[in-house]
């Protein structure tokens, strides 16, 4: 399928659309929520038809940079606004879109304080579409800031359980993280060749020496691991996952958490391939742990949306443990993984809070049955848990594959020790999929009503999705594969 | 005569206002607020107006450039929202002269941003210092003048201590204005007099900053002055001393052994700030002790010494008055609320219900303040550290930005007490008049243009440095 190349700044226009939805939205009077509501979501659903248009008039064959835009900001200080796209973040621009357009409309039944609700996921979107698409450094560390800020408010307005720990310690875990991203960026500002934040001038000037690569690479690896939830700086992430909204867990396990893994390869891995190599067998094993460990803890949890929050400890292991191979396959694994793993989650969190909302309750022990009285929410929950546990014919199967086959070439030990945890993966989701939705009803819910047609549509865009993207692979791997070979040198 | 404008408005208004004083009661109070209001905007726009030019005067003890012309015009906005904050303020002293102490500390502030000789400075200082010592005392209740005794004494001490370095280093370089230390700097670099002398001047100008180790009067002064008053304090006196210090220190150079010893007070500067502020619950004082961290960073920028370390500051500078005054408004519309001076982060509670739009502009300046992006408090502490980043001072760059994490905590709590927390049962919804509404979207949208576009301020204080520094 051939679309021709777009004519206008079409990341631009992306960005726009949140930014202008928000203007909008905080110029409503409050009262008017259907507004509001409907101005995010036609904002969210332009920002997916233009990413998809994206996606299809992306050259995949080109490695280098397209749909290059600039504009001089501070010159003084090398600030460029400057976007680009290239196979690491078309795909993440439309998985982006993807949850948030899902994320309006699963929260079309919030009514406490609706409008800044809504403000404040368009705020985030429009940062978190920010990093994705820029290229330069300080622009790249506002948006990331800027996707954070509205999550801490996000949490602690909208959220439960334990809120207020839980948004404090998300905050503060994430920018200390990238506190160290500041000093780093403006370290290699500072160097007499950079005097520039632009990315690919950086690239093209600046030889970094070894012992430099390595301590920057390091820096930015633990900055942005944090927000990767990579062992030992995941604590803030299962408890913030449980305690946000359900839109805002969508937002954040399926998007926010891949900022970090894509700030690792985009800048990281791009800047500093020597430092990446020279660190990536102790990153290999921290990816390990988190494989390991994400998986184990998920199996002693009783509240759903601590196993969920746990197994996307567990899933970004293998999101670094594909970074961590640098290889080809690899990369591209770890890509997809952030992809089908951003899908997946979005879902799995649009189910529990649906059954949250019905059941006001999330615990293993107090749910069951939920299939007989709910068959429709209970085959999404359970297509989400069958792409987390990697069954074939889903995303997640071949990111899987893909990653381990890697990690087996280079690092024999771990990629067998990670494929074993797989198989504690398969047993927590199937056994929380057997206490929640079979085994005997709880007579306390049998009221509680199954999705219904409006409320269907997101989590059916979700789940076709993964199906489409697990049957049809190689659109994906066409999309990333020569950049990831171009950020090797391969 | 044209560039001196700024001066003579403040002088005018100074004289308008001692013949009001005559009078008693509240019709001169209100005329002199008017006629202070004035004045403040009149002077704002004198000093925006003649920012092109360069004049030396008074044998070389006085400049009026670019860069004292933007210092001016940031000190002369910051005053009229101040003088605006006197009229509900709770325990604002219903006198009149209180508006010729206002305008005289404005007075002194602008006359510090030109000062290039030690006795123009001096002058410039005492007569800010000594009107805002005054104000800090000016309480209604009279309740706690220990704050301002505490100020004032420092303040003297720090004076005193002035005195000693300036003539120290008069002996060193045999002349009492800027242009002779620079002439004499060079040589100097490396004799541990001349060092010391610096050091021992720079304390009156660390007073004025509320830097570490001349801090301590800040949480006291803060606290026991009226609202308008501690705004004054919080926001042009930290302008006029951040100017002082890039003259002083683009007169001097910056020796290493001085660089060193200033990264040290910030170091400390930072770290005391924000630890401090960890455990306040009286807004004012945790403002105070936020204020003690800021100066930190402004110092950080400042070693670096460099023509970029200069413009930064500048640019903070004014954003930092932008981002206080904004603090400052909704804690004032707040204390006029509670009818309390002092309010603490209780009184905050269910603000987003009671004044949304107030509770946004309090959210956004906070954030500003801890550097959160897209406001102007992030931009200018990553021109502020970018400027340091390029001399080396890595350290201190690393150890400011994780302060910043810190100190968002307690901005937080503060966002948390008003977003979160219900309102106390039965109170009312907080009225705003249609000036503070006007000055609370002036300040909103400039914490975000400045945030967001911040290359015409920034270019403006490159090349204003740059007619000095050269």
């Amino acid at each position: 399928m051939s679309v021709p190349p777009i004519e206008f700044p079409i990341l631009s226009t992306i960005l726009l659309c949140p930014v202008i939805a928000l203007l909008a939205v905080l110029l409503t009077p409050g009262r008017y929520t259907t507004a509001i509501k409907l101005v995010s979501l036609v904002a969210s659903a332009a920002t997916l038809v233009l990413s998809i248009w994206l996606c299809l008039a992306f050259n995949a064959k080109d490695p280098s940079f397209q749909y290059i835009e600039r504009l001089d900001w501070v010159r003084s200080y090398g600030i460029q606004y400057a976007n680009a796209v290239d196979g690491l973040n078309v795909a993440m621009i439309l998985l982006t879109a993807i949850v948030i357009f899902c994320g309006i409309l699963v929260s079309w039944g919030v009514t406490y304080r609706t409008k800044d609700f809504f403000a404040n996921m368009l705020f985030l979107v429009a940062g978190v579409f920010g990093v994705f698409m820029t290229t330069n450094l300080f622009f790249f560390f506002l948006f990331y800031e800027v996707a954070v800020i509205p999550m801490y408010l996000l949490i602690v307005i909208w959220g439960s359980t334990n809120k207020q720990y839980a948004a404090m310690k998300l905050t503060l875990y994430l920018l200390l993280g990238s506190a160290l991203m500041f000093a780093g960026f403006l370290y290699i500002y500072s160097l007499p060749d950079a005097r520039t934040f632009d990315l690919l001038a950086i690239k093209q000037q600046v030889t970094f020496s070894p012992m430099v690569q390595n301590i920057l690479y390091i820096s930015l690896f633990v900055g942005f691991g944090v927000l990767a939830a990579c062992f030992p700086f995941h604590v803030w992430s299962p408890d913030g996952h449980v305690a946000a909204p359900t839109a805002a867990s969508m937002l954040h396990a399926g998007v926010l958490m891949k900022l970090g893994a894509f700030g690792i390869l985009r800048i990281g891995v791009y800047l500093f391939p020597d430092g990446a190599r020279f660190w990536a067998p102790t990153i290999a094993v921290l990816a390990l742990c988190n494989i390991v460990y994400g998986a184990m803890v998920a199996t002693q949890q009783r509240d759903l949306k601590y196993i969920i929050g746990y197994s996307s400890v567990s899933h970004m292991g293998i999101v670094l443990l594909g970074i961590a191979t640098m290889t080809v396959s690899g990369f591209n694994g770890a890509l997809f993984q952030m992809f089908s793993h951003g899908i997946m989650t979005a879902l799995f969190f649009a189910c529990v809070g649906f059954i949250y909302d019905g059941c006001h309750t999330r615990m293993l022990d107090e749910l069951g049955g939920l299939s007989k009285t709910a068959p429709r929410i209970s085959a999404f929950f359970i297509i989400a848990g069958l792409c987390g546990l990697g069954l074939p014919g889903m995303g997640s199967f071949v990111a899987e594959l893909l990653v381990t086959v890697a990690a087996i070439g280079t690092y024999p030990v771990i990629g067998i020790t990670s494929l074993l945890a797989l198989l504690v993966t398969a047993y927590y989701v199937l056994s929380a999929v057997q206490k929640v939705f079979y085994g005997p009803e709880n007579h306390h819910h049998k009221d509680f009503k199954d999705i219904n047609g409006f409320q269907f549509i997101p989590r059916a865009v979700l789940v076709g999705c993964l199906i489409f993207f697990g049957v049809f692979p190689q659109i994906f791997l066409d999309w990333v594969n020569a950049s990831t070979r171009a950020l090797l040198g391969a | 005569m044209t560039s001196l404008m700024t001066e003579l408005i403040y002088l005018t208004g100074i004289l308008g206002t001692l013949c009001l004083a005559i009078g008693r009661g509240e019709r001169p109070r209100r005329w002199a607020l008017g006629l202070g209001l004035l004045t403040a905007v009149a002077a704002a726009i004198a000093s925006a107006c003649s920012s092109g030019s360069v004049t030396e005067l008074f044998g070389g003890t006085y400049r009026v450039d670019p860069l004292s012309q933007g210092y001016k015009a940031v000190i002369a906005s910051a005053l009229a929202v101040c003088l605006w904050l006197t009229e509900r303020g709770p325990s604002e002293s219903r006198r009149v002269e209180v508006y010729l102490f206002y305008l005289c500390s404005a007075l002194g502030l602008t006359l510090m941003t030109g000062s290039t000789g030690f006795v123009s400075l001096y002058v410039a200082m005492e007569l800010s210092s000594y009107s805002l010592y005054l104000l800090a005392a000016s309480r209604e209740d009279r309740r706690a003048t220990e704050g301002a005794l505490r100020y004032l004494l420092t303040g003297a001490i720090a004076s005193g201590v002035f005195l000693w370095g300036v003539s120290i280093l008069c002996g060193l370089t045999g002349g009492a204005t800027f242009a002779a230390l620079t002439q004499a700097a060079p040589a100097l670099t490396s004799d541990p007099l001349f060092i010391g002398a610096l050091a021992l001047t720079s304390f009156a100008f660390l007073f004025k900053l509320s830097a570490f180790p001349v801090h301590f009067w800040a949480p006291d002064a803060y606290q026991s002055a009226p609202l308008a008053a501690t705004t004054l304090i919080a926001t042009a006196s930290k302008a006029g001393a951040v100017a002082v210090i890039s003259r002083f220190l683009i007169a001097s150079g910056v020796p290493v052994a001085f660089a060193g010893w200033t990264g040290l007070l910030a170091f400390v500067s930072m770290t005391l700030g924000n630890t401090a502020a960890l455990h306040q619950a009286d807004v004012k004082r945790l403002l105070a002790y936020s204020s003690i961290a800021q100066a930190g960073y402004i110092l950080t920028g400042l070693l670096a010494g460099t023509a970029d370390g200069y413009s930064s500051a500048f640019f903070y500078a004014t954003v930092y008055a932008l981002m206080n005054c904004g603090a400052f408004l909704v804690v004032s519309a707040v204390a006029a609320d509670a009818k309390n001076d002092n309010p603490t982060v209780r009184h905050f509670d269910g603000l987003a219900d009671r004044q949304p739009f107030l509770a946004l502009v309090l959210l956004l300046s906070l954030l500003s303040l801890a550097g959160i992006p897209p406001l102007a408090g992030f931009t200018g502490k990553w021109v502020l550290f970018s400027a340091a980043m390029d001399q080396g001072h890595w350290f201190l760059v690393l150890w400011g930005v994780l302060n910043s994490v810190v100190s968002l905590f307690y901005y937080l709590t503060l966002v948390k007490h008003s977003y979160l927390e219900k309102a106390p049962a039965g109170s009312q919804p907080l009225r705003l008049t249609p000036v503070t509404r006007l000055l609370a979207l002036a300040i909103f949208a400039g914490l975000v243009f400045l945030g967001v576009y911040p290359t015409p301020l920034i270019e403006y204080a490159r090349s204003a440095v740059s007619a000095i520094a050269g």
